[in-house]
């Protein structure tokens, strides 16, 4: 579904992705796992325009997407979560998924007809499938940190993507919220099909997830296999999980 | 946590529930200013003609600074491009009292759309930089085409209409017009198209990023509130006469910032209560002293230190307190 | 136009330019540092001139009272500075710029009303002081010599704080804190006080600019307005921040008004805005600035 060719991106003197070669299966989970640095949230940017590589493309369903600015990948299927916090702080929860609905129905431009009773089934369905109905007037600052990355995924769902990428969707979660939140992405992802890459540093979501696993450092992918392949590799062990890991 | 969360349930309960009560008092506000002039003398009518220009110029900047969050330092540049479109028109051609009024607008979106297509470019204080370059320099037009525009003589004694020649007539002119521009903007600002706009406020990234061309979506913010300051300036220009240079000026810019704080730039008629508050202090002040900026400076100063949200926040703040403890009393 | 002439609109676009660079100078320092646009800074600047006409003509039967003005006016306007900064601009560093810039623009009015309530609004002269009065001669034009004192002072004070921040430790540290304030801090660099300072040092140099401008022209009210968009325009051009960016700007500025004026004198005033508008749209962090 997404290929990703000879992918460079330099930063100064730094080389943060140096000549990646990737291919993610349709309705694949995936997850892309490496130390601090070694370039995972940079090769999110490059895929969804928010930088332009230096070298290399990244193919899309067939189609070239290396230098589309990021509205236009997003209108292309791909879903993504971000980082940090990502949310319409002072707007109301349902207001956050309603405005993203408007985008992707293309009716965002309409200026003289009053947003309030607009999509508000297909809102409500996203709220519900996302778990935050009974929150839906609350102003989206004020939601739990739980709830926020909850509206974070919702939010990438509106757009009716068909790959989404989740940029470390339970960190800073408490064990509770993190058992929570992955249940929900299993079910959604199941639901509606997606093809699903995401990066984290939490193993047991790792394993417990993903069908495929890819392991950067330093720019370069150093290993790809299923879980349990990851798990046995010692190159990986040194690198990441630390030599006594066994 | 808990504390915010019931809060802001409250106040959205009040205000569902208070939605007619809210219409009333709007229609109870604007019926009441339109009956104003049978008991109110001529001097206090122009002085609300003037407040309501400058509400209307103020609610068209929010448009840019309170709903996209783009802070713009020269917005009186595309109000005296209206005002002296409309003067100009009336002083040197014959070109009916109507269309002049109508020329005034779209003239200021024209140089709104070349002006803002430089500006978004840009963001955060680079794009209010820029838009105050813009400003000196077609201050700097206005100022040097002494041929064209008077320069600093300014451009007066241009026609106006019978029906602008009495103060009642013009106010009820003035009023009409504003109240249709506002409820334009209001339609606006509560459109899909206003909701993204919103959403570009508060997390530009996040909305490129659900499909939005936000740099397109800033420009035609800065469009349509050019159209309306260059309407409020067009207005303003009918109502006192005369336009000069010095009404794209920086400073005059900063009256209407001044005015969008005052009031509160994240509520709908924030700029309108700042206006009115503004203009009704200026006044005030000036009868007794000539240090009236003195007082204003010290206003502002402490607007911006305690008072962040303007006037309609600070209520708004005040209320939902109030609601917590009905609620609580009932109980 | 021939040699004599060119010379000559240099000459005065330099010492404009100087001059503007010594107003700019502080202001660079101040956004270099706190990051904070301070519109009032020119009048700062107009407070400096008021203290130097003040004391010149109150105490003008003291002999050589101008240069003694010129030390005090600084510092009393360095004074201020921190009063303005430990009362007033400390609580808003952490908000956004429009806040900054409608807070300074609040301390124009402030300042200037005082400036009135104090002064008047009159305007004021200050006599040329012995020994830079006179007239000199340069490529055949008579040239006043305090235009060239000023060309001086302009150079100087430049020098005199590249030094300060490249070789002395104050320098380091405000080099530190501009960089990085969180690590400053970690540092045990007491960060709050290097912003109080920094500020100071600003509004020093805007009361030396103020002191050392009358001569050359008048003490006024509304000069601070007049003042206030050359020095953003000399910023911008030369780069938020960068004192070197400042003093090329400056006589960039200096030049292009010059020669605009013999040129095209209609649109000279809209020359800084054009190439204040250029740098934003080509080259936004400057000159001499640094690329975020």
């Amino acid at each position: 579904m997404i290929e990703v060719e000879g992918l460079t991106k330099s930063f100064g003197g730094l080389t943060a992705i140096d000549n990646v070669y990737l291919k993610f299966k349709k309705r694949e989970l995936s997850s892309i796992i490496g130390p601090n640095g070694a370039g995972k949230t940079t090769l999110f940017n490059l895929i969804t325009g928010h930088l332009s590589p230096d070298q290399g493309k990244i193919i899309f369903n067939g189609r070239d997407i290396t230098n589309l600015p990021p509205h236009e990948i997003s209108r292309v299927g791909i879903g993504r979560s971000f980082q940090r916090q990502n949310i319409f702080p002072r707007l109301s929860t349902f207001e956050n998924i309603q405005i993203a609905l408007f985008s992707a129905k293309h009716i965002n431009g309409k200026l003289f007809s009053q947003a309030k009773n607009m999509l508000r089934d297909e809102t409500d369905e996203i709220l519900e499938s996302v778990g935050l109905t009974d929150k839906k007037l609350m102003q989206a600052g004020y939601l739990a940190y739980g709830d926020q990355k909850r509206l974070e995924i919702g939010i990438a769902l509106a757009i009716e993507p068909q790959l989404l990428l989740l940029d470390e969707p339970t960190a800073g979660m408490s064990p509770r919220e993190t058992i929570e939140i992955t249940k929900l992405i299993k079910k959604l992802v199941k639901k509606r099909g997606l093809t699903l890459i995401f990066i984290e540093h939490d193993m047991d979501i790792v394993f417990g997830i993903s069908e495929k696993v890819k392991v950067m450092h330093q720019g370069r992918i150093i290993f790809e296999g299923t879980p349990k392949q990851v798990k046995a590799n010692a190159e990986v062990q040194k690198i990441y999980l630390g030599k006594d890991k066994k | 946590m808990m504390e915010h969360e019931i809060m802001r349930e409250i106040i959205q309960e009040f205000f569902k529930k208070t939605l007619t009560l809210r219409l009333f008092w709007l229609s109870t506000a604007v019926i009441l200013l339109f009956i104003l002039p049978l008991f109110i003398s001529t001097a206090y009518i122009s002085l609300i003609s003037e407040m309501l220009i400058m509400a209307l110029a103020g609610c068209a900047l929010n448009l840019m600074m309170g709903y996209t969050g783009m802070v713009s330092f020269g917005p009186a540049g595309l109000y005296a491009v209206g005002a002296y479109t409309t003067a100009l028109l009336l002083k040197k051609t014959g070109i009916p009292f109507a269309a002049t009024m109508v020329a005034g607008p779209i003239m200021a979106g024209l140089v709104g759309a070349v002006v803002g297509w430089f500006c978004v470019r840009r963001t955060a204080v680079y794009f209010a930089l820029l838009t105050l370059a813009f400003a000196q320099i077609i201050w700097t037009i206005f100022f040097e085409w002494y041929d064209f525009t008077g320069g600093d003589d300014g451009t007066v004694g241009f026609r106006k209409p019978e029906l602008l020649l009495s103060i009642n007539s013009s106010y009820y002119f003035i009023l009409l017009i504003v109240i249709i521009c506002l409820i334009l903007l209001w339609i606006i600002v509560n459109s899909p198209f206003g909701k993204t706009l919103q959403a570009i406020r508060e997390n530009p990234v996040r909305t490129e990023f659900i499909g939005v061309n936000v740099k397109r979506y800033q420009l035609y913010a800065f469009i349509i509130s050019s159209l309306f300051l260059g309407a409020a300036g067009s207005l303003f220009a009918v109502f006192s006469g005369s336009v000069f240079p010095d009404y794209a000026h920086w400073i005059k810019s900063t009256d209407m910032i001044v005015i969008c704080l005052l009031g509160g730039m994240y509520n709908f008629l924030g700029p309108v209560i700042g206006s009115a508050v503004y203009i009704f202090l200026s006044k005030l002040i000036s009868g007794y002293t000539m240090y009236w900026m003195l007082f204003l400076g010290i206003i502002v100063v402490f607007l911006v230190l305690f008072m962040r949200n303007g006037i309609a926040g600070f209520i708004s703040h005040k209320i939902a307190p109030l609601i917590q403890e009905n609620k609580e009393t009932e109980k | 136009m021939d040699i004599e002439a060119i010379m000559g609109q240099v000459l005065s676009g330099l010492s404009v330019g100087m001059v503007l660079f010594l107003i700019a100078s502080g202001l660079s320092v101040i956004f270099g540092t706190l990051k904070i646009l301070n519109l009032a800074h020119g009048t700062i600047y107009m407070i400096g001139g008021f203290l130097c006409y003040w004391i010149t003509s109150t105490f003008a039967h003291i002999p050589a009272i101008f240069w003694l003005a010129l030390i005090l006016g600084p510092i009393a306007t360095a004074l201020l500075g921190g009063l303005i900064e430990i009362f007033l601009l400390r609580r808003i560093y952490a908000e956004e710029m429009l806040y900054q810039y409608i807070l300074t623009f609040g301390l124009i009015l402030i300042l200037g009303e005082l400036c009135k309530l104090i002064w008047g609004v009159g305007y004021h002269t200050v006599s040329v002081p012995w020994p830079v009065d006179g007239k000199m001669s340069i490529f055949g034009m008579i040239y006043p010599v305090y235009n060239i004192f000023l060309i001086c002072c302009g150079v100087a004070v430049f020098i005199g704080l590249m030094a300060v921040m490249r070789f002395t430790g104050l320098g380091r540290i405000i080099r530190a804190v501009t960089f990085n304030r969180e690590m400053a801090n970690a540092l045990g660099i007491n960060v709050p006080m290097v912003y109080t300072g920094v500020f100071m040092l600003g509004c020093w140099l805007a009361g030396l600019a103020g002191t050392l401008m009358p001569p050359m022209s008048v003490v006024a009210l509304g000069t601070d307005m007049a003042v206030i968009i050359d020095c953003f325009i000399i910023v911008v051009i030369g780069g938020m921040g960068s004192l070197s960016g400042a003093f090329i700007g400056a006589i960039i500025l200096g030049l292009v008004n010059a020669f605009g004026i013999s040129l095209l004198p209609k649109l000279t005033i809209a020359f800084g805005f054009l190439l204040m508008i250029i740098i934003l749209i080509i080259r936004h962090w400057g000159l001499l600035g640094k690329p975020e």
